[in-house]
């Protein structure tokens, strides 16, 4: 009882206009760069942090959110009708999706994915509902030897279990963690790794390097290395979906979700694995098995279905973690847990207590959110598809025209616009040779909180280390992130592949 | 694998770096529970192991697993003009940033990469810049409150 009258009371305020307003622009810029290749959710909040000095808490956070969500839907129609994903995450649905345009099947396999995709947003957001309190709760009995114990997993997962390789992974991260080392150790007072640069004593902004990453660096990439590409567009067709079609999505949409939100919830990072995992299950579940790419067929529309649904589910998943612990799983998690940070307030259990409203009109937003989006996107799918048209030169200079904004109206910094710039060459490298960015991100944000958590575990404990081992919980967490450190292993076997969602 | 065995280095070099900085640290007074340089030599020590092994990696048949991108993928022709076309705007926009305004740097920016990214028409990719950015300064100062340098520079 006590979280439906929470919940009543966000959507309350989650209903007033201006809050409307706020999910409505979100979800329109959200699918908007969901369908533009070369710009994802990550670097489109990282660039409207600056609005957190003018914008009250709970109208950002609904807009972050609703961009987070938008570009899920909005990546699936680029997928199908260009068979380039617009987000890493919609590859299988490219695969498939593509397939069922090619045979003149574009409009169903729009509909199955942004019908499944609002299916799954709710039902993943019912789940969040129910559990986050729960989490919130349980997190409350976590202390600094706990919470170290997570992030040392949250690390590891984000950058072994994501990406190609896991050593690469591991070199992302540890660059993360050497960037979240500069500037002033908040316990000892000492300037580390400043090397008397004056702008280096604050520590360096998550966003100056989401956006070097993202923007400058996707930019110079797609110049050195990326044809300008001619490949043909679908055609649309109805988006009417037939009764054999409704019957085969709906228990891959439900499916999709039961598989995506446990997997985004977790600290694992990316809706990669729950994608994968949902096409493999659809492709041996289904009756048509000659449909899909595999065999060579026409497109399934499950194999469609499900993987949106999963993608979508994972999404809302890794709020949960984000929320209730303040670890962020996935890059975009990462700079909304910033956003968060720029209002003063820390993600983590203590929020649902402190912040218990605002938390509550964000879940409620998302509800709405899932709503605005499906509204958004069916009927204006036409609409959405025009985007594409804009020119490559144009779309790319706009793109850094933003990074400039972003990391400029931050400090007014010279500097900055040259670490930018500096950051981007070094991430076209990165892409080049196949490291992960998202260990990046995450862990120079969590790095300083890492070393905050451990002293505190080791003042606790007067030094000593076994507290890591004699603590139940912290050991049983540790013992976890050794048995993560398998699953990639285990995953190269079976011949699965994976690419890190940004 | 010449790149990549000085990747591998240059990540063994930020592990040096991190490890030499740290041992310079000032010292600190009083009851130290976890001192400033425990957990950046434990940074450094990951980094130095995980460099390693990308040398050992590269020196014997190269990264492990890299996408069927970079197997495919070519450099483009006039790519490194492109990109020095980028790279100009980029440092055209910080040089001159803070005494042309916002909205000139800008689209100089933007004309350059049109530039570096295919397009022949540089005057009217300038055109298009400043119809771009005019309306966008006005949005985020006026409407989200981000300060930008103005078009007419604040000494005057």
């Amino acid at each position: 009882m006590d979280i439906l009258s929470s919940l009543a009371t966000g959507f309350g305020a989650a209903l007033a206009p201006i809050n409307l307003m706020w999910g409505f622009i979100g979800c329109l810029l959200g699918t908007a760069i969901g369908v533009l290749p070369g710009i994802g959710p990550a670097l489109t909040v990282a660039l409207l942090l600056p609005i957190t000095a003018k914008v009250d808490p709970t109208g950002a956070l609904i807009m972050f959110a609703g961009i987070y969500y938008g570009a899920q839907f909005g990546g699936s129609t680029t997928s199908i009708l260009l068979n380039t994903p617009g987000e890493s995450s919609s590859m299988v649905t490219a695969l498939e999706g593509n397939l069922m345009a090619r045979n003149g099947r574009a409009g169903p396999a729009l509909a199955t994915a942004a019908i499944g995709s609002f299916v799954a947003g709710t039902i993943a957001t019912i789940l969040l509902t129910l559990f986050a309190p729960l989490v919130a709760t349980l997190a409350l009995k976590f202390g600094p030897a706990e919470y170290f114990a997570i992030l040392v997993l949250a690390f590891t997962t984000v950058s072994a279990v994501l990406g190609a390789s896991m050593l690469r992974g591991f070199a992302s991260l540890g660059i993360g963690l050497t960037i979240g080392l500069i500037g002033l150790d908040s316990t000892s007072g000492i300037a580390r790794y400043t090397m008397e640069v004056p702008e280096l004593v604050d520590g360096i902004e998550v966003v100056l390097v989401a956006v070097g990453l993202f923007a400058v660096g996707e930019a110079l990439y797609s110049v050195l290395y990326q044809k300008e590409e001619t490949s043909a567009r679908h055609r649309l067709t109805s988006l009417w979906m037939t009764r054999a079609d409704w019957k085969r999505s709906v228990p891959a949409w439900l499916r999709g979700t039961l598989i995506g939100f446990p997997f985004g919830s977790i600290p694992a990072g990316g809706a990669e694995i729950p994608t994968f995992l949902s096409y493999s299950t659809e492709r041996k579940l289904s009756k048509y098995p000659k449909e899909f790419a595999a065999s060579k067929g026409e497109g399934a529309i499950e194999g469609v279905a499900g993987p949106e649904a999963a993608n979508n589910a994972s999404a809302t998943g890794s709020l949960v973690p984000l929320l209730t612990l303040g670890i962020p799983t996935s890059a975009t998690a990462a700079i909304l847990l910033a956003a968060f940070q720029n209002y003063n307030l820390q993600p983590g259990p203590l929020l649902f207590q402190t912040s218990g409203e605002l938390v509550w009109t964000l879940v409620a937003s998302l509800y709405i959110g899932n709503a605005i989006l499906l509204v958004l996107n069916l009927p204006l799918v036409g609409l959405w598809v025009k985007l594409l048209q804009i020119p490559r030169p144009y779309l790319n200079a706009g793109i850094l025209v933003f990074a400039t904004i972003g990391v400029y109206g931050m400090r007014h910094s010279t500097f900055d616009l040259f670490l930018m710039l500096a950051i981007g060459w070094a991430g076209v490298l990165m892409r080049r040779f196949d490291f992960p960015v998202a260990p990046v991100i995450v862990g120079m944000l969590l790095g300083p909180m890492a070393e905050k958590q451990l002293r505190n575990a080791l003042s606790i404990s007067q030094g000593d280390w076994m507290i890591f081992v004699t603590q139940p919980i912290a050991a049983s967490v540790l013992v976890l992130t050794l048995l993560v450190l398998l699953v990639p292993y285990l995953l190269h076997k079976r011949g699965i592949k994976l690419h890190e969602d940004d | 694998m010449p790149a990549q065995l000085a990747i591998g280095l240059g990540i063994v070099a930020i592990s040096a770096v991190l490890a030499f900085g740290a041992s310079r640290f000032p010292a600190e007074m009083g009851f130290v529970i976890m001192a400033a340089y425990v957990y950046p030599y434990a940074v450094a020590a990951f980094l130095g192991v995980v460099g390693l092994l990308m040398c050992y990696q590269a020196l014997t048949g190269g990264f492990r697993n890299l996408s069927d991108d970079h197997e495919t993928t070519q450099a483009q022709p006039g790519g490194k003009l492109g990109a020095t076309w980028v790279t100009a705007g980029l440092v055209g926009v910080a040089l001159l940033i803070s005494y042309i305004g916002f909205v000139l740097a800008a689209s100089l920016l933007f004309a350059c990469s049109a530039r570096g990214f295919g397009s022949r028409s540089p005057v009217r990719d300038l055109a298009i810049g400043i119809a771009l950015t005019l309306p966008i300064y006005w949005l985020f100062t006026a409407g989200l409150g981000v300060s930008l340098p103005p078009l007419v520079n604040a000494w005057i």
